[in-house]
């Protein structure tokens, strides 16, 4: 990604915004954008989901693939999560090889999902030592007006909750069947803006902010995943107060995901 | 093609798989706006077929030594996702979506009034989404509604499509399986008020009246195709 210039003006007017509790396009602190989920939007991913948060837009795509279980787990099958940020989600992202920037969204959203033991990896297993599914995961940015790591995260897991195992194409039975997905994590990320956390910020809370923390939170309420991005400081105090925040907020979106699966 | 001409594709009443009859296009829909962040975007959906294009500038070109002194450059990119695809498609760049971005570039570079922005740079961005045959077209249709969506002066949208020739049919518009197992293919850009082309393709086995019989077909298609992207056009942002 290249790095955009910051401009000063818009970071000493976040800051002026942020002394009365306010954001540039008006939504309290803890506020988020209108959040959208579709699901099974992608006609050949055996698993999808489409995110809308305010101009912010990504799919996520499921596809499988037969592996060989690593040695040391031969009766285990993997899940694969990649991020791909391409050029066509903004004028800052470039083509090339995955950028540090893409690589880190692929990765928290990766260990959000895995560790929270969603998916039964044992399950996946076919032949023990000789075959099993790999499970792709396969992150799609189209517009990026910031907040990209929730939009994924919700995506993800959206996508992986729908996904069929193609038995039929591959020959092993008759019918598909589901992947099993026990669980549904959920992550909520907060920006450091004008001197203050905010949830879900945008484009130009981003360009214009400071350090990004990101929290993944399974059913019961258990931490699996932990993020802070960019340079920075924060105190255990405001740790504590987005975590709160994060707690009612992960639920939320978990039953959002419930509800788009009826 | 793939050349495998025992595969029946046509029945006995002139039908294709699918159910169109040789002359017909397959559903088309089309849509602005889709990119919130992009100057211009266009979904279009094209059977299965599913693509976003999404413009940027004009903009400062750099590194300045592909700056045009008379000129905007174009830079064209045709890509399709990893979940587009039956089999699962590995990111990045390979030959054949290189080759595509040059010849649509090549396309759109014949009617953008590129000597209205010297020094400057026009990003174009295609992606596929869903692909079912033809994403070339699609993507080169998308990016025409893109452009014209984000007021870049041009002298006509380009319309692409193919026709192709299947079981020793001509017909219109090819599918998945009629592009998998058929005789010829044959994708156009059309420029729908002049009838002149920018784009041309073909691979495949076509006598010369079977040959006429295709182009014929784009022709038409194009002109229907072309009045969906005016109606998207004309009715605003989704």
């Amino acid at each position: 990604m290249a790095i955009p210039l910051v401009p000063q003006l818009l970071r000493a007017h976040l800051a002026e915004l942020a002394e009365n509790d306010q954001r540039h396009d008006g939504r309290a602190r803890w506020d988020s954008r209108e959040t959208e989920l579709e699901l099974g939007v992608l006609q050949n991913a055996e698993g999808s989901a489409k995110v809308r948060m305010g101009d912010t837009i990504v799919y996520a795509g499921v596809k499988f693939q037969i592996m060989t279980p690593y040695p040391d787990r031969p009766n285990q099958g993997g899940l694969m999560c990649s991020a791909e940020i391409r050029p066509v989600a903004g004028r800052n992202w470039e083509p090339g090889p995955p950028s540090p920037e893409s690589i880190e969204l692929g990765r928290v959203v990766d260990r959000g999902i895995r560790e929270s033991g969603c998916i039964d990896v044992d399950d996946l297993c076919i032949i023990p030592g000789e075959k099993a599914w790999q499970v792709i995961l396969d992150l799609f940015a189209i517009s990026d007006d910031g907040n990209l790591f929730d939009a994924f995260a919700l995506a993800g897991i959206a996508a992986l909750k729908t996904a069929m195992l193609p038995e039929v194409k591959f020959e092993m039975s008759d019918a598909d069947r589901p992947l099993p997905v026990s669980k549904t994590p959920t992550m909520c990320s907060y920006h450091k803006v004008g001197g203050r956390f905010v949830y879900d910020a945008d484009g130009k809370e981003e360009l214009g902010g400071d350090e990004r923390i990101h929290i993944t939170l399974g059913d019961d309420g258990h931490v699996h995943s932990l993020q802070k991005g960019l340079k920075g400081i924060f105190t255990a105090d405001e740790f504590a107060e987005i975590m709160e925040h994060a707690q009612g907020r992960c639920e939320e979106l978990r039953q959002m995901i419930l509800r788009a699966e009826g | 093609m793939g050349g495998y001409g025992d595969v029946q594709m046509i029945d006995e009443n002139g039908l294709r798989v699918d159910g169109r009859g040789p002359a017909d296009l397959r559903p088309v829909s089309i849509e602005t706006g889709v990119i919130p962040v992009a100057d211009g975007s266009a979904r279009v959906t094209w059977g299965s077929n599913h693509a976003v294009a999404a413009v940027y500038g004009p903009m400062e070109a750099h590194p300045r030594k592909i700056q045009r002194q008379d000129r905007a450059v174009l830079d064209v990119r045709y890509n399709m996702a990893p979940f587009s695809t039956t089999d699962r498609m590995r990111p990045g760049f390979n030959r054949r979506s290189r080759e595509i971005s040059k010849v649509t570039a090549d396309a759109l570079e014949s009617v953008v009034l590129l000597e209205m922005y010297p020094r400057s740079k026009i990003r174009i961005e295609i992606e596929i989404l869903t692909a079912e045959a033809g994403t070339r077209c699609v993507g080169l249709t998308a990016a025409s509604v893109a452009l014209a969506h984000a007021g870049i002066p041009m002298t006509d949208m380009v319309v692409s499509v193919a026709s192709g020739k299947i079981n020793d049919v001509v017909v219109c518009d090819l599918n998945k399986e009629e592009d998998n197992y058929g005789e010829a293919d044959l994708p156009m850009g059309i420029l729908p008020n002049t009838g002149e082309l920018v784009f041309l393709q073909m691979d495949g086995d076509l006598s010369p009246a079977e040959f006429q019989e295709a182009w014929d077909y784009n022709m038409e298609a194009a002109l229907v195709v072309h009045q969906i992207m005016v109606d998207a056009l004309k009715g605003g942002d989704a």
